[in-house]
């Protein structure tokens, strides 16, 4: 995070930002829809309350204005890779379950899918142009969870794609706050700033 | 030819089992290879094959390397090319692989020169894949959540291989699945897109002779889209006449991609689109109004959109949607012009009002009617009148004066401004000057210097002039700041008369009119000349005008060209304004073919040709070769006339002696027996000696007439009665007669004069033989039975000669003439005389009268004055002459009166030689 920011660095980081602030954007209305879809798809009711899902990071978080832009990356990171690994567990269930008969879906949720894998990846390079290192994943991630049933499996999806859309929102405010010229480039202060 | 084969067959077959001892066992093993198996190779480059033989063959067969023949399909390869490795192996080598085809076989030459065929491969020659360019890539948007992208490339040269192409594409942690193209190598399209992440593209090409790889395309396919255009657009007008309002709905939600937008308009049947300015549409929306349009028009609108940033590509516009604005007032009052008739009456004008519709633009709506008022400026106490028109003229009738015209256009909205005409009792303001005309492509432009004064206007009418119609006017009005204008709808070759009037606030100024064409061409005809006059050396030509229709533009002159049959053509140009030209120094009595020509400045055109023939003679060269000619005959004749009458009694001498007339003899007077005493039978019997040479005259001699007392004279006038009024009476002397004879007897033609009285009556006998002169003689007794006694100068008139004057009244003559040719010329003569006495009898008193045969006499000057016929009158006066006898002191004493005339006679015998006087 000490390290200058050089014009082009500053660029790239400003592009960065602004390409991911969008892929947010769209990834919360493709997750958006997708969520009507899986709703119907999945026979659930969309008032349906469902309890926080293991292994899937809160989007909601206190002192919010209070964290640094490392700390905001690494935490959206942290969520954004456990998403991945959960989507493509849902996207194995989908299949398993459904097989073809619903291309439609399996294809939606394999394009959530891959944008929050490129969310992933642009955080990743923020962070490189941080120049903070880039916690490793731990090992394929998230412990896979317990046998659930196919209702519990239903659930914990719909859960997912409720807290990715949260975090999409986040996100984007996230990088906003990012995005923001700093006043003294270098510093952590920029990534620190209240949005 | 077939036992050939036959043998070649069996050979390969003998081989075949010498080499392949276990045949019957399974496949025939062959006695050789060739190394490599086919090949694929780069064309052009250097190739070696090895041909091997089996050991197994060598030994059982002698066959050796040394034996090896290598051919390209059949064709034998250069031995030069062939190398022998071993007593095994064979090499061929080809420096170019563009000169080998499939196969390559290697064959052997086996004992008794029996080609065999040993091993062949297949050669494939061809070309490594070039490395892909221009990578583009585009991503089309299908529908609302569907995306595509279709890349496209420029795969190179063709490689004459089987060349797979693939599309790759891939995140820095993510690799996707590749996209092949299917029946194309240039362009792929990949179905599964995500924005927002830089995507790196690229191509692989790949066949046996090697791999290319373009350069790598990195893009956000965000960057790259090419939205769907707007749906469900939708226009409406407001409440302003001049803005519309626009709304349409967006494909791609602002999550995704927020768009900027064109908006492009026109009016219906205008080709010209007209766009809102773009940075009226660079923000997201869904709705615009359009402002600044024209009142009542209709629009057509259309949108598209592209990404806000102007990354990607524009939309396909959308469907188009028409609307037509509200009414508004008509923005200025028609164009208005007048005509003026004074044909009736120069106190009364009959006034044509003529205006033009407003333009679509300008009337701003329905035009219902127009509103006319007309004020009288000369008179302030006449009152305004006002006339609502629904068409575009109106007729007045008004006493000459200064007039305004005020006009005004109304639709359902309201009134145009008002447009004034004002109409001056004169145009006595300047005219503008240097009027002129231009071509200008399909326009012809009209330009003019302006007057000195202010002008408020300038009105042009102009109309197509014909030869066949009135000129239909138009008109046009341009503003008083221009000086030159475009005329629309001026078809070419066609003329046009244009006058410019300058309009001012007080007055209008004279028209300056010139004529113009839009586009020339040569005339239609050439015009037709003929000849009014030809003279001997000069042509006078003469010509129409050609019709305006016919000329095709300005006839900038006339061309004449003539010439004779056989000489050089002539050229002539002549004025335009001519219809008549003479040419001169043209040969007399020459055919010549003449034609004229009207040129243009764009061509010309000839005319039918026309001939003519110069005269012989110039005018009075007959008149003066005639006249002299005549002058100088007629001098000739009179001459000879005045020299025969000075010359009578020579000439009568010479040509015509005197003969007296027995009849008029007294002689039978003094004899009356004698005839009874005599008989004569005939002629031969009278004549029995022969002919008589000569006439015998017995001269008595004669007394004065006064001598003779009138009843001494009785008995010869009722002699001479008996004789002229009783033919066949003949006479005789002393009483024998010639009645006898077949031969009539008649008085002499000077028998009129045979009332001249004798006082002789010597009886006398005249005996002629001979011929008179050279005549065939007539054996003719003759014999006087007058009673009349000869006169003194009818014997002997020489011996008169000194007193001719008083002698002459007693003179006869008798004559004896026995040819015909004399009495022939006499009656023409006479007749001739005859005819002109008929014509002018009073004319004769004091001419000179000649006796022509004793029958006629002829006025000689008379004639010559009378007859037109001057060469046969000439000829007839010869005639005349040479027998005429001339007695002026007849005519002196004893003119014959017309009356007189039918006693003299011509006994119709004489032509017939039947009788002659004797």
């Amino acid at each position: 995070m000490a390290a200058a920011d050089s014009p082009s660095t500053a660029l790239l980081r400003r592009d960065l930002c602004s390409r991911a602030i969008r892929l947010a954007g769209k990834m919360r209305a493709d997750v958006v829809d997708l969520l009507d879809a899986y709703v119907e798809q999945q026979g659930l009711d969309a008032s349906a309350s469902v309890a926080a899902v293991e292994g899937v990071p809160l989007a909601a978080v206190e002192r919010w204005d209070e964290q640094t832009g490392t700390q905001r990356l690494l935490e959206n990171l942290a969520a954004y890779r456990a998403f991945r690994t959960l989507l493509a567990q849902m996207l194995e269930e989908q299949r398993e379950q459904l097989g073809e008969a619903d291309a439609g879906l399996g294809r939606a949720l394999a394009a959530v899918l891959l944008q929050v894998s490129a969310f992933a990846y642009h955080l990743e390079e923020l962070l490189r142009l941080e120049s903070r290192g880039i916690p490793g994943e731990e090992g394929d991630g998230p412990a896979p969870p317990p046998r659930l049933s196919l209702f519990e499996q239903k659930l914990r999806g719909l859960g997912v794609l409720r807290e990715l859309a949260q975090w999409a929102v986040r996100s984007v405010r996230d990088l906003r706050q990012l995005a923001k010229p700093s006043p003294a480039t270098g510093t952590a202060s920029g990534l620190a700033e209240s949005p | 030819m077939f036992s050939r084969w036959n043998w070649v067959a069996c050979g390969f077959y003998l081989v075949l089992n010498i080499c392949s001892p276990d045949a019957s066992g399974g496949l025939v093993q062959s006695c050789g290879h060739i190394i490599p198996e086919s090949p694929v190779l780069a064309l052009g480059s250097n190739f070696t094959a090895l041909c091997i033989l089996n050991e197994s063959c060598l030994d059982f067969g002698n066959i050796y390397a040394s034996q090896i023949i290598w051919k390209i399909k059949n064709r034998v390869v250069p031995k030069e090319q062939y190398r022998e490795i071993n007593r095994t192996v064979s090499s061929v080598t080809f420096n170019d692989t563009s000169s080998l085809a499939t196969p390559l076989t290697c064959n052997i030459l086996a004992d008794g020169q029996i080609e065999q065929n040993i091993y062949g491969i297949t050669v494939t020659v061809g070309l490594a894949p070039e490395k892909p360019k221009n990578l583009s890539c585009i991503v089309h948007q299908v529908s609302r959540f569907t995306y595509v992208m279709t890349c496209t490339w420029n795969p190179g040269r063709h490689t004459f291989l089987d060349t797979q192409y693939r599309l790759r594409y891939s995140w820095p942690e993510e690799i996707f699945p590749d996209c092949i193209p299917k029946d194309v190598n240039n362009s792929c399209t990949v179905t599964d897109i995500q924005f927002f992440v830089n995507t790196e593209i690229w191509v692989e090409a790949t066949n046996a002779l090697g791999k290319a790889v373009s350069d790598p395309l990195v893009v956000d396919p965000i960057d790259i889209v090419k939205p769907l255009a707007p749906q469900n657009v939708s226009v409406s007008s407001v409440l302003l006449p001049t803005v519309v309002k626009l709304s349409w709905e967006n494909w791609i939600s602002d999550a995704v991609m927020t768009l900027k937008f064109n908006i492009r308009y026109r009016i219906v049947g205008d080709t010209n689109w007209m766009e809102v300015p773009s940075e009226d549409t660079s923000s997201p929306r869904t709705s615009f109004s359009v402002q600044g349009l024209r009142p009542y028009t209709e629009y057509v609108f259309s949108i598209r959109c592209m990404k806000e940033d102007g990354e990607g590509y524009w939309s396909d516009w959308s469907e188009e949607k028409t609307v037509i604005t509200m009414e508004d007032q008509p923005s200025k009052g028609p164009p208005i012009w007048r005509i003026i008739d004074k044909a009736h009456s120069p106190a009364s004008w009959t006034v044509h009002l003529i205006w033009k519709e407003l333009k679509p633009y300008e009337a701003n709506g329905v035009i219902l009617q127009y509103e006319v008022t007309v004020r009288d400026k000369s008179s302030l106490s006449s009152p305004v009148k006002k006339y609502n028109v629904t068409g575009t003229n109106h007729t007045l009738q008004l006493p000459e004066g200064t007039y305004e015209v005020t006009l005004i256009a109304r639709n359902s909205v309201g009134a145009s401004p008002p447009s004034v005409l004002l109409i001056p009792a004169s145009n006595s303001k300047a005219p503008v000057k240097n009027l002129r005309t231009l071509p200008k492509h399909d326009k012809l432009w009209v330009g003019w210097t302006a007057p000195n004064s202010y002008v408020l206007k300038y009105v042009i009418e102009w109309c197509l002039v014909s030869s066949s119609s009135d000129c239909i006017i138009e008109w046009q009005i341009a503003p008083g700041d221009v000086q030159g204008i475009d005329l629309k709808g001026i078809k070419p070759f066609k003329c046009y008369l244009i006058t410019v009037y300058p309009l001012y606030a007080d007055g209008q100024g004279s028209g300056q009119s010139v004529k113009a064409y839009l586009k020339q061409d040569r005339p239609s005809k050439g015009p037709t000349v003929q000849t009014k006059k030809v003279g001997k050396a000069e042509a006078v030509l003469t010509w129409n005008h050609l019709t305006v229709e016919e000329q095709n533009g300005f006839i900038r002159n006339y061309t004449i060209l003539y010439k004779t049959i056989d000489g050089n053509e002539t050229v002539v140009t002549v004025d335009p304004s001519k219809t008549e030209y003479t040419l001169s120094s043209l040969t007399s009595d020459t055919l010549y073919t003449v034609r004229m020509m009207a040129s243009t400045d764009n061509g010309s055109r000839t005319g039918p040709d026309f001939t003519f023939t110069t005269q012989k003679f110039g005018k009075g060269e007959i008149e003066a070769i005639v006249v002299p000619v005549c002058l100088a005959f007629l001098l000739i004749v009179l001459l000879g006339v005045l020299f025969c009458f000075n010359k009578r009694d020579l000439i009568k001498k010479h040509i015509w002696p005197i003969v007296p007339d027995p009849s008029k003899s007294n002689i039978a007077q003094w004899s009356p027996q004698v005839p009874a005493k005599h008989n004569f039978n005939s002629k031969d019997q009278m004549y029995p000696e022969g002919s008589f040479t000569d006439v015998s005259v017995v001269e008595i001699e004669a007394d004065d007439k006064k001598s003779f007392s009138e009843q001494d004279l009785k008995p010869f006038d009722l002699l001479k009665k008996e004789k002229s009024t009783s033919e066949g009476h003949s006479s005789g002397i002393g009483g024998s007669s010639c009645m006898s004879s077949p031969r009539q007897s008649v008085s002499d033609s000077d028998e009129g004069e045979t009332t001249q009285n004798t006082s002789s009556t010597v009886q006398y006998s005249t005996v002629v033989l001979n011929g008179y002169r050279d005549q065939t003689p007539v054996q003719v007794f003759s014999r006087s039975e007058s009673t009349q006694p000869l006169l003194d100068s009818e014997e002997r008139p020489e011996d008169h000669a000194g007193g001719a004057d008083s002698t002459a009244q007693r003179q006869q003559y008798f004559r004896q003439n026995g040819g015909q040719d004399e009495t022939n010329t006499d009656r023409p003569c006479f007749e001739r005389a005859k005819q002109i006495t008929h014509a002018n009898e009073g004319d004769f008193v004091g001419f000179v009268q000649l006796q022509i045969s004793g029958q006629s006499s002829q006025p000689l000057g008379l004639g010559m004055e009378k007859n037109t016929q001057e060469a046969a009158l000439s000829s007839v006066l010869q005639t005349c002459t040479e027998g005429q006898t001339v007695r002026p002191e007849t005519v002196e004493e004893n003119p014959l009166s017309v009356d007189e005339m039918p006693k003299c006679y011509l006994p119709q015998t004489v032509r017939q030689g039947g009788y002659m006087p004797q």
